[in-house]
């Protein structure tokens, strides 16, 4: 059995993490009224990665900042563990990171890390050695007295992952953060992201347009389409973990991709 | 940043500092010579040790100077508490905002000489209306850049900082307030060289004491020299004081560039 099969069973008999029904997203802006989502139905278990693949304009970030209870969806409902989205966002349930790594320019890398613990109350006498335990997990322990305009553009988003990892957040939230690292950086985040979610199953909502990306790191992908945003299908992926290096180039994998590609195509 | 690698055995400010001070002293050699030799008179135009043995021979230079910095210091003092608490509440509420923008950018608009005979009328020839002075002038570009600088927070930060449901205390001390900082101290270099400004200006109108006054009367006795000297000491305040905000600024910034906007 593939551990694809396993996450999909508990999915099925546990209750779900994250369960959106009839969801639907409208904005009332100066163009007058644009639906941004619509009629989105989905459940996604406890430490499951998912992807959600799409053009731009197919509301992709819209669903994280929904799940998120940044916004509030215009219908439909959205459901964390049983309870309603603000609850889970005040329990400090969410990590995000952003396509931009969002760093605060003032702060050193560790300190950049230590921003949500100050926030959400973490034990002030053991924020310092948590931050640099964290960076040293991503191997930036030496730049941890770094400013971020000293960092590479994977470093940083290096430290903008540890630093929504740093509170324990169980869902991680990611809005297309490798899209705008070269190939060769984003291929060893995407290795250091499974790592890290291989060693604590976090829930993973993971936006991208990256097809290869999305069927290399997710157990599902949701593929999206526009105007207004909606669920075209549900791809389960079907390759053993952990997901290595030489599979890029397997069939296996090509197929999937492949799959995908088709889905968005029409 | 310069390539070239510093001269041997000289620290680098020397190496900075060397070209602008041979200039100068070209210059004033050059001033001192043209006027010996063409032995024009002192209330045309004093030559530079002339100049200089004045600036030795005034006593009262430390009570006009100190009474003018007193001035400015306090004008901006009071612009800055009242703009940058200004700014806050600009930046929380959009009826403040669209309530006193236009209040603001008009007070700018009018020349700051103007008002002094009115704030004379109401407040009599002491250090109060000059004060005042001081305050209005400068009180525009630190409002204009410290709400600038307040807007400047990564909205995805903003939104991180929401998502960990950050209190609006935590966001304003740990975002909001850090990201302004470099635009806030540009906004206090603009405006203390325009408290100096205001002082000297508002001393011009009414005063028996200060370098506006010292300037004033040494123009109308035609003692060029003492004229020179209160110049010359307003250049070295507006310096100094435009090095310390500078050097703040660049503190904030961690290296990074911020624009001031006047």
């Amino acid at each position: 059995m593939s551990p694809t099969a396993i996450v999909t069973q508990r999915g099925a008999a546990d209750a779900p993490c994250i369960r959106l029904r009839g969801v639907g997203l409208r904005y009332y802006g100066e163009r007058g009224e644009t639906e941004a989502l619509s009629n989105i139905d989905l459940d996604i278990a406890e430490g499951e990665f998912v992807a959600f693949l799409g053009p731009t304009g197919c509301g992709k970030s819209s669903l994280l900042r929904l799940v998120s209870d940044l916004v509030a969806p215009t219908s439909g409902t959205v459901t964390i563990r049983g309870g309603k989205a603000g609850a889970a966002r005040r329990a400090n349930d969410f990590g995000f990171v952003f396509q931009d790594p969002a760093l605060l320019s003032w702060r050193t890398a560790a300190r950049n890390v230590q921003l949500p613990l100050e926030v959400v109350s973490y034990p002030v006498e053991d924020q310092r050695a948590h931050c640099e335990a964290l960076l040293d997990s991503v191997g930036l322990l030496k730049f941890k007295d770094a400013y971020p305009h000293e960092l590479s553009g994977g470093m940083k988003q290096r430290v903008a992952i540890v630093r929504a990892l740093a509170w324990n957040a169980s869902i991680l939230l990611m809005d297309e953060p490798f899209s705008a690292l070269d190939e060769l950086t984003k291929n060893q985040l995407q290795d250091d992201l499974l790592r890290i979610w291989n060693a604590e199953r976090k829930t993973v909502l993971f936006v991208t347009h990256n097809i290869s990306e999305a069927v290399y790191l997710a157990d599902r992908v949701v593929v999206m389409s526009p105007h207004p945003g909606r669920i075209r299908t549900i791809l389960p992926v079907r390759l053993p973990r952990p997901r290595t290096e030489e599979m890029r180039e397997q069939p296996e994998f090509l197929s999937q991709v492949r799959a995908a590609r088709e889905f968005l195509r029409t | 940043m310069s390539s070239r690698k510093p001269a041997l055995g000289r620290p680098q400010w020397l190496d900075r500092a060397l070209p602008p001070a041979v200039i100068l002293v070209v210059l004033l050699a050059f001033w001192q010579g043209c006027v010996r030799a063409l032995d024009l008179p002192p209330w045309l135009l004093p030559a530079p040790s002339d100049i200089a043995a004045r600036f030795g021979r005034t006593a009262s230079l430390g009570y006009h100077t100190g009474m003018t910095v007193a001035e400015a210091l306090a004008g901006f003092a009071i612009a800055a508490v009242l703009g940058v608490g200004l700014s806050g509440s600009i930046v929380h509420s959009r009826f403040l905002e669209r309530g006193l923008l236009p209040y603001i950018i008009v007070s700018n608009a009018i020349p700051i000489i103007a008002i002094m005979p009115l704030l004379t009328i109401w407040f009599g020839f002491g250090i109060v209306p000059k004060i005042m002075i001081c305050a209005i002038i400068s009180f525009f570009p630190i409002v204009t850049n410290t709400t600038r600088g307040l807007r400047a927070a990564d909205p995805r930060i903003m939104e991180l900082m929401r998502s960990i449901n950050a209190t609006p205390l935590q966001v304003f001390t740990k975002v909001q307030l850090p990201s302004a900082l470099p635009f806030i101290f540009a906004g206090f270099k603009i405006a203390a060289s325009l408290a100096l400004v205001g002082a000297v200006v508002a001393e011009f109108y009414s005063s028996d004491r200060g370098l506006g006054y010292l300037i004033i009367t040494s123009a109308t006795e035609l003692r060029t020299d003492l004229l020179f000297v209160a110049i010359v000491i307003l250049a070295v305040l507006g310096v100094v004081s435009f090095s310390i905000f500078g050097r703040l600024e660049r503190w904030a910034t961690h290296g990074q560039e911020a624009k001031a906007l006047i």
